[in-house]
């Protein structure tokens, strides 16, 4: 059963190497970031108490936030993906994820206190 | 078939219903609320026996106090000034003294042949209804002929130019001294119109808004003209009661003229061929008992003459509590001007009954169906009163003493916190020897010593027996568990009871446990200054150590420094780094941006950042638009787009 797993995880592992593009993988390197910056954030909430909460609502949600966009960028600017998005350039994406991010971390700046 | 049948009995049901709630409503008519009593009667003959003053105000005396039934104090002294008094030349003094002439007796106002032209003269259309009114007066109580139908043109020329209440009002009691061959149809339709324009008030009053004197004196001459052509007049009965309310309201008056317009219509009201008002009152209150057995009521008229020739039945008479009927169809007897009923003779139970009271005699008699309650009360008798203390775990009693009103128990009893205090007795009606259940049933215990009370009170059983038990115990709170001797009272109180009883029974002694001793009671320090609350301000949360801060912020900064070097691991650099004007621009743009949510976070608030982020982001906009157009343009330039290349985002 384990042995398996692990057979699955490298041959997943050994695919993604290979056949994402470097863009993507910058993306996805992006997206780890954000993802262990959250969930750092989630832990200490856990331990130490939710004090100051807004605080801890702001920055949680920034990482969610931006998650959701970085993914919504990385789905956008995918060769494989680009019959579904003909009227979205990859610059046009780029864009809309720089303004999106601007609204977000306004909104967060305001509530983090 | 079977729905039809159905469905046609229901809307018949319906309709009797209806038909029947109409009846019942109808049949509840009104009844004055406002009379003159006897001392209203006196005092409106007081007002108008005042000595007079001038023409006027002896005309108003006299033929005010004839309406009364009164005559003045001196005739030939009256007689003697309304003949100094009198001014041939002017109408309204003829007429005065003229009126009040024919109300004394053999008084004769002398007058020639020049005030006779005068007087008839005065009736044309040019003279206002007030001249026509007092000139046709003069010349009917002078026996003086007169033109009826000239008269009658006159009036209805001069009511289409005077509308008024008082000018119609006038021209009514005009037409009331015409000969009755005149055509007089015509004026008598203004009694309608009058009536019509009469202001009900809450259905209790109906006036007009000039107020009491026009209303009474178009009472006074509606009645004088219907009288006089023998017609009944357009004034339903309700609104007969409601001007006797808003006329007879009043009992005491501010003019003369008020008082002399009051008496006419109260002379007219009780002198009418068509509608006589009937006032019917208990005298005093509407109670019996044994010591006073008889129901008295005066039936008048609205001079508060009785109704001697009427006859005054009880339809019904029934309890209010059991509904049950004690009377049916009983008259009332006669005696000096009293309508009387011997009521105590059905030998009703204490309560209180509904009357209903009818009037009978003569067809003109107006609200002759009342509605009376009156109230049947006794003297109450405590019988078999049993004092005695009960242990708690037996239920039978050590010794039951037995007391007698209105003497106390000779030994006081004592009860401690084991044991129970009974008391049991019975309520019975003096003459019938039925029980009672009065609505005060008080049993008061009184510390003599502290002046501390506490009242019970006494139920009834089935058997209406009265029980009242003090578990000692229990009802220590209520006693601030003061021990000591206490003064026991019953207390019996109702309103058909003519002996409410106060009976000192006994002393109890009780005895309480854990005697706390509240000197006085503790209502006196209720107005001594309270203890200071202070204000706690609400403490701030408790921090976590800076170590602990300080380590998770590196932590989650940490990641940070992962993706520098994943980023730096995929190979990404900045060599495709363009020096456009447009691309420089916006990487500064944006950098400013990014320095502004800093800037917010410390400084700013949402309005002034939004200020400058829409500077800054339309200028981060433009140019990255530009930068971004120059990125696709190249792009479209390279054949495919080559994964795993080294172009880069940045």
């Amino acid at each position: 059963m384990a042995a398996s797993l692990f057979s699955v995880i490298s041959r997943f592992l050994e695919e993604y190497t290979n056949t994402t593009p470097n863009k993507l993988k910058l993306v996805d390197a992006y997206l780890l970031y954000i993802l262990l910056t959250g969930a750092f954030q989630f832990l200490y909430c856990l331990l130490v108490g939710t004090f100051p909460f807004n605080s801890f609502l702001s920055g949680f949600i920034s990482c969610v936030g931006s998650f959701i966009l970085a993914v919504c960028l990385r789905i956008q600017i995918n060769p494989h993906n680009k019959g579904d998005f003909l009227t979205v350039s990859p610059e046009r994406a780029f864009a809309d994820f720089l303004f999106a991010n601007t609204v977000l971390h306004l909104v967060v700046v305001n509530f983090i206190g | 078939s079977v729905c039809i049948l159905f469905f046609s009995s229901f809307l018949l049901g319906l309709l009797s219903s209806l038909v029947l709630s109409g009846l019942v409503l109808g049949a509840h008519a009104l009844t004055p609320s406002h009379h003159l009593a006897a001392s209203d009667v006196a005092r409106l003959e007081a007002v108008l026996s005042q000595s007079f003053t001038d023409l006027q105000s002896a005309y108003y005396s006299i033929v005010g106090l004839n309406k009364l039934g009164v005559s003045v104090a001196d005739t030939d002294e009256a007689c003697r000034f309304l003949q100094s008094n009198v001014d041939p030349t002017s109408i309204a003094s003829l007429f005065y003294a003229a009126e009040a002439s024919q109300s004394l007796s053999g008084c004769e106002i002398p007058v020639s042949n020049e005030t006779r032209d005068f007087l008839l003269a005065a009736v044309s259309e040019d003279s206002t209804i007030s001249q026509i009114h007092n000139s046709v007066s003069t010349l009917s109580s002078l026996g003086l002929p007169l033109a009826s139908q000239e008269v009658v043109s006159a009036l209805t020329s001069r009511i289409t130019k005077e509308d008024n209440v008082y000018a119609i009002t006038l021209a009514l009691q005009t037409a009331a001294h015409l000969s009755q061959q005149a055509d007089l149809s015509g004026i008598l339709e203004e009694i309608e119109d009058l009536a019509a324009r009469l202001d009900d008030l809450g259905g209790v009053y109906l006036q007009f808004e000039e107020g009491l004197e026009a209303t009474a004196l178009f009472v006074t001459a509606a009645y004088a003209l219907s009288d006089h052509v023998d017609m009944e007049p357009p004034l339903k009965e309700d609104q007969v009661i409601q001007l006797v309310n808003s006329i007879f309201s009043k009992k005491s008056w501010d003019s003369l003229s008020e008082a002399f317009s009051v008496a006419c219509a109260a002379a007219a009201l009780s002198n009418n061929r068509f509608h006589v008002p009937v006032i019917v009152s208990a005298l005093g209150p509407a109670t019996v008992s044994h010591r006073q057995p008889l129901l008295q009521l005066q039936v008048t008229n609205v001079l508060c003459d009785p109704l001697t020739s009427a006859s005054v039945v009880v339809e019904s008479a029934s309890s209010v509590t059991t509904k049950s009927a004690i009377l049916n169809q009983s008259p009332f007897s006669l005696r000096d001007g009293i309508f009387e009923l011997n009521f105590m003779n059905s030998q009703p139970a204490s309560g209180y009954y509904q009357f209903a009271v009818a009037v009978t005699g003569d067809s003109r008699l107006v609200a002759n169906h009342i509605e009376l309650k009156v109230k049947v009360s006794t003297e109450v008798v405590i019988s078999n009163m049993d004092l005695s203390v009960v242990d708690k775990d037996q239920s039978i009693g050590t010794k039951t003493t037995r007391v007698d009103y209105p003497s106390k128990a000779k030994n006081s009893f004592v009860a401690d916190s084991h044991q129970n205090f009974a008391m049991s007795f019975q309520l019975v009606d003096v003459n019938t020897g039925v029980e009672l259940t009065p609505h005060q049933t008080f049993v008061r215990l009184h510390n003599q010593k502290t002046g501390q009370e506490v009242v019970f009170v006494a139920e009834p059983d089935s058997k209406n027996l009265y029980k009242f038990e003090l578990d000692t115990a229990e009802r220590k709170s209520e006693f601030d568990s003061i021990s000591g001797t206490y003064a026991l009272y019953l207390i019996v109180g109702d309103a058909t009871l003519e002996n409410p009883i106060l009976w000192n029974v006994a002393d109890v002694v009780l005895k309480f446990l854990d005697e706390e001793a509240p000197a006085t009671v503790q209502t006196k320090t209720l107005y001594v200054p309270k203890p200071e609350i202070k204000h706690l301000f609400r403490e701030p949360e408790k921090r976590p150590p800076t170590v602990v801060s300080n380590t998770f912020t590196a932590l989650v900064l940490s990641p940070f420094l992962l993706l520098l070097i994943l980023w730096i691991k995929l190979g990404a650099n900045i060599s495709n780094f363009s020096f456009s004007p447009s691309c420089i621009l916006f990487h500064v743009g944006h950098a400013a941006m990014l320095g502004l949510m800093y800037v917010y976070w410390t400084h700013l608030n949402m309005f002034q950042t939004l200020k400058y982020l829409a500077i800054l982001g339309s200028f981060t906009f433009l140019a990255g638009n530009r930068m971004l157009a120059q990125k696709a343009v190249k792009r479209s330039k390279v054949p495919h787009w080559i994964p795993l290349s080294s172009s880069t985002l940045v």
